[in-house]
């Protein structure tokens, strides 16, 4: 019936065709609905191992794919290193080496510096899975963002969405914005303009204010989250002062109301800096569906992607 | 599989003589479930459609019985060697407790029967059901697990390579049931 | 032993044209006889140059020889033999080893180093700043009485504005040209690629056209204050060829280099995260690239160098942002020059001698390499018909790291006398 090529590694947007990202989308509902059974497990991966690997910190991405890879029934190792930890000397080489020897079928790979997922990649026969690296690319993350949109909008075609904040140093505004334009999604972008890549990308539109990001009555905002190590007063002034030009509080929570605008974010939130305790609690908040498809579509990943361990 | 073209196909089941199956399967099951409380669960595909055609008949017989779907692609045996045609996942829906309820499988073949061991499997996840049953339109033999049908609309001798194929109007915009002999095969 | 090269086409520093023409080098390396038909002298050796150029020696102005102190990217044996591969026959050493060549006797140590295991011309530098810190002036009078052809921090820009005019007033005295790599420090900081649309799309930290741009527009201000002689390393964009032109027309006594990779690649070249295409400076756009060719033609831009910068394969292993910049360039540049530039007719041989010959020799007080009668052999062979399958194995260098590696690029280089 399709007429996909199988594919081993998911390291960026760009690569995917638009079947490719259908097919996921399509197949993350079904992994969805098994939330609602009592069991929701599904042998599918049974004997598989899936390896965790982050080079940087991140509870929530970390786990999700645990729990993704738990209810397809592999057998999950999580290995975190520190960045103090990485022995200087030990080059990525050596560590995949090490990586091969595990035999992993599946590897999930978070690492702050662009591009490893791809070495990684080229370098093993497991499926890499990448779980961002650097300020380059956070694949799942944008799909579990289209799935969440598309739940709520089933014509999403030739809507719109407005990103707000640091676009960047973020790979979730790089992975999500490319996939919602391949998806015919309109996508904005609001924030100063030293967090701004103004005048690179032609498809998104800038916008000065958040009363022209509501002029152009957006379908969803999407905040971004405040990287608070990046704030030394180069980027902006303060916290407070972004917090005032470009967070999500209860006056534009209103404004989002009249519009029946809904309201993303890829977690985990600094309250108080991009959105207000209230701003949290706003009705249309997709903030934990989010969380929950980020699980369906990472199941709907593995599923999809055919690590090269099973030949010979 | 066979690259080759097919050398002959032959007409096992008219789209009458798939009406009449239907009719004798919902007869069946009716005489032998009489007054118990039955639930019917289709495979898909088209188990889906025959799990429904049979329903309706019963229906028209004042016998209602639920219809839920199931897609066992997650419970199957063949997942590493699943080539380059990708499972497309379908919406599995069984929208009542099975829970002490006897269950009817639907599924339009059996062959070698693993396809019926992935949905024993996936059923068992969504409850207990009292009892399990299995309804097929066709049997066509070489059975590679102890899985038999409790309900068969009709028996085909094949060899092992041939290929049976039901097509549904629903599913098909076509109907009948046909054996599709390819080039070779075993005794 | 005496060689005879017959049936090739000799390039004629006068007629600026290849001529049919024999060639007889003696036994001690000089050009005895030019001319057609010659006959073979007496048990000399018989090289057949049918279809085949014969072309001044090369000149590479910018070149990493990493000994002493890296020896393990490259040594100046390694780097001798990778120099007469490519066509190269004389070349500045860049002064920043370890120890950085910033004194008289580690000029003259090198010196021994270069004397004991190369074949070729490789004339020092040294550095503007002691230890290439860009804190205090090196020892300017010691380097240049042994002979220093340069004053360079290679790599770094001098960052301190006040520090480079006191190097340039002083480098003035001793007439010595001052070259600097055109860089400013807090605007690259941790860049990793040309700042743009691909730096966006890769996730990697960008380096501004203008971090160069504006290194340019000081040194040339530096230069034009304190009149010293000015060569800036590694032009790379659009903006800087109009700064160099924009100096040239004022009389400034400026000059220019322009890489063979800046000639050829552009910034989407490095999509694939490849850390061959690591340079410092980085890749630029298309239209920065064609700037340069087009300052190159005109004059623009004096020198092509090579920049060659060797780091070893599992040094640049590393991923993209931590793999250190730059790459070998002294086998590559000829023939990648030919395939991309002069096959398509873009440039000419004459253009290319002038550019990567001539003018890098002039530029460090040397006479151009004449193929005439008398002077000492200094030319390669080499054929236009010919391809060149850049694997591996084909390279002199230690570390065959280049943009390069695994292209079969047309023509190739035969033989190169010395």
């Amino acid at each position: 019936m399709s007429e996909l090529k199988p594919r081993k590694d998911l390291l960026d947007i760009e690569s995917l065709t638009l079947d490719e990202i259908e097919y996921v989308l399509e197949n993350a509902v079904p992994f969805k609905q098994l939330f609602q059974r009592s069991v929701k497990k599904v042998p599918t991966l049974r004997g598989k191992t899936v390896l965790n690997l982050f080079y940087e910190p991140s509870t929530r991405t970390s786990s999700s794919f645990e729990v993704a890879a738990n209810r397809m029934s592999a057998d999950v190792t999580n290995f975190s290193v520190s960045a103090s930890s990485v022995v200087k000397g030990e080059s990525l080489l050596d560590t995949i080496e090490t990586l091969q020897a595990m035999r992993s079928d599946y590897i999930v790979i978070r690492h702050q510096a662009a591009g490893v997922p791809g070495i990684v990649a080229q370098h093993t026969r497991a499926s890499v899975l990448n779980a961002g690296d650097g300020y380059h690319a956070h694949p799942t993350q944008a799909l579990l963002d289209a799935m969440t949109f598309r739940e709520v909008y089933p014509d999403f075609r030739g809507r719109k969405v407005v990103i707000v904040g640091d676009v960047l140093h973020s790979r979730v505004a790089r992975s999500t914005s490319t996939l919602f334009n391949k998806l015919g999604i309109e996508v904005g972008v609001l924030g100063p303009g030293s967090l701004i890549p103004e005048g690179r990308h032609g498809f998104m539109q800038r916008f000065g204010s958040w009363d022209e990001v509501f002029d152009w009555k957006p379908d969803a905002v999407y905040l971004l989250r405040v990287q608070m190590e990046r704030q030394e007063g180069q980027f902006f002034p303060s916290v407070s002062e972004y917090h005032k030009m470009y967070g999500m509080h209860s006056t534009r929570v209103q404004r989002m109301r009249e519009l029946g605008c809904y309201l993303m974010h890829p977690g985990p939130v600094n309250r108080g800096v991009e959105i207000t305790d209230e701003a949290m609690g706003y009705e249309k908040s997709l903030i934990s569906t989010q969380v929950e498809n980020g699980i369906a579509v990472r199941m709907a990943v593995l599923h999809w992607l055919k690590p090269e361990t099973q030949l010979d | 599989m066979s690259d080759f073209p097919a050398i002959s196909t032959q007409e096992i089941l008219s789209p009458t003589g798939i009406e009449e199956a239907i009719t004798f399967l919902a007869e069946e099951i009716a005489t032998r479930c009489e007054g118990e409380n039955v639930a019917f669960i289709g495979i898909f595909t088209r188990g889906v459609t025959l799990a429904t055609r049979v329903a309706a008949v019963l229906a028209e017989r004042g016998i209602q019985y639920p219809v839920g779907t199931l897609d066992i692609s997650l419970y199957r045996d063949d997942f590493d060697n699943r080539g380059s045609d990708l499972p497309r996942l379908e919406s599995s829906d069984v929208p009542f407790a099975i829970d002490g309820s006897r269950v009817i499988i639907f599924d339009e073949v059996i062959f070698t029967g693993r396809t019926i061991r992935a949905a024993l499997d996936g059923l068992m996840d969504y409850g207990r059901p009292a009892k399990i049953e299995l309804a097929v339109l066709v049997d066509r033999g070489h059975r590679e697990i102890p899985i038999q049908p409790d309900y068969v609309g009709k028996k085909v001798e094949t060899i092992f390579d041939d290929y049976v194929k039901v097509r549904f109007t629903e599913d098909d915009s076509k109907e009948g049931v046909f054996l599709v002999k390819e080039k070779g095969g075993t005794e | 032993m005496a060689r005879l090269f017959q049936n090739g086409k000799v390039w004629d520093s006068d007629e600026k044209a290849m001529v049919p023409s024999d060639l007889v080098v003696s036994d001690a390396g000089v050009i005895e006889s030019l001319g057609s038909n010659l006959s073979v002298p007496e048990g000399a050796e018989v090289i057949d140059c049918d279809g085949c150029l014969l072309i001044p020696g090369m000149f590479d102005l910018h070149v990493h020889g990493r000994e002493p102190g890296d020896e393990h990217k490259e040594t100046l044996a390694s780097c001798a033999e990778a120099a007469i591969h490519g066509g190269v026959t004389g070349l500045v050493l860049m002064p920043d080893t370890s120890p950085p060549i910033d004194s008289g006797n580690l000029v003259k140590s090198l010196q021994d180093l270069v004397s004991e295991y190369s074949a070729i011309s490789m004339l020092p530098s040294g550095c503007l700043t002691k230890g290439r810190k860009g804190e205090q002036l090196a020892g300017f009078s010691g380097m240049a009485n042994r002979g220093i052809v340069m004053l360079t921090d290679s790599g770094s820009s001098v960052p301190c504005p006040d520090l480079l005019r006191r190097c340039m007033e002083y480098a003035k005295d001793f007439d010595l040209l001052v070259t600097t790599s055109c860089d400013t420090t807090a605007l690259t900081k941790a860049g990793a690629v040309n700042e743009g649309k691909v730096s966006y799309q890769l996730g990697l930290p960008g380096i501004p056209a203008m971090s160069q741009e504006i290194a340019i527009d000081r040194n040339i201000r530096i230069a034009q204050h304190t009149g010293a002689r000015l060569h800036l390393q590694q032009i790379s964009t659009a903006n800087a060829v109009k700064s160099v032109s924009c100096a040239k027309e004022v009389g400034t006594r400026v000059t220019c280099e322009v890489s063979a990779h800046h000639l050829l690649l552009t910034e989407e070249d490095v999509v694939g995260y490849n850390t061959h295409f690591k340079l410092a400076p980085p890749l630029r756009l298309e239209t920065d690239r064609l700037a340069l060719v087009e300052g190159l033609i005109n004059g623009t831009i004096d020198v092509i160098a090579s920049n060659h910068a060797p780091h070893t394969e599992f040094e640049k292993s590393a991923d993209f942002g931590s793999a250190p910049f730059g790459v070998s360039g002294l086998e590559t540049t000829v023939l990648s020059i030919f395939d991309g530039l002069i096959c398509p007719g873009i440039i000419s041989w004459e253009l290319m001698i002038e550019c990567y010959s001539n003018r890098p020799r002039l530029i460090v007080g040397r006479d151009p390499v004449k193929i005439k009668e008398g002077e000492k052999a200094e030319f390669f062979v080499f054929d236009p018909e010919g391809e060149t399958e850049l694997k591996r194995d084909y390279f002199k260098t230690k570390s065959p790291v280049t943009p390069f590696l695994g292209k079969t690029l047309k023509g190739a280089i035969r033989k190169t006398v010395v």
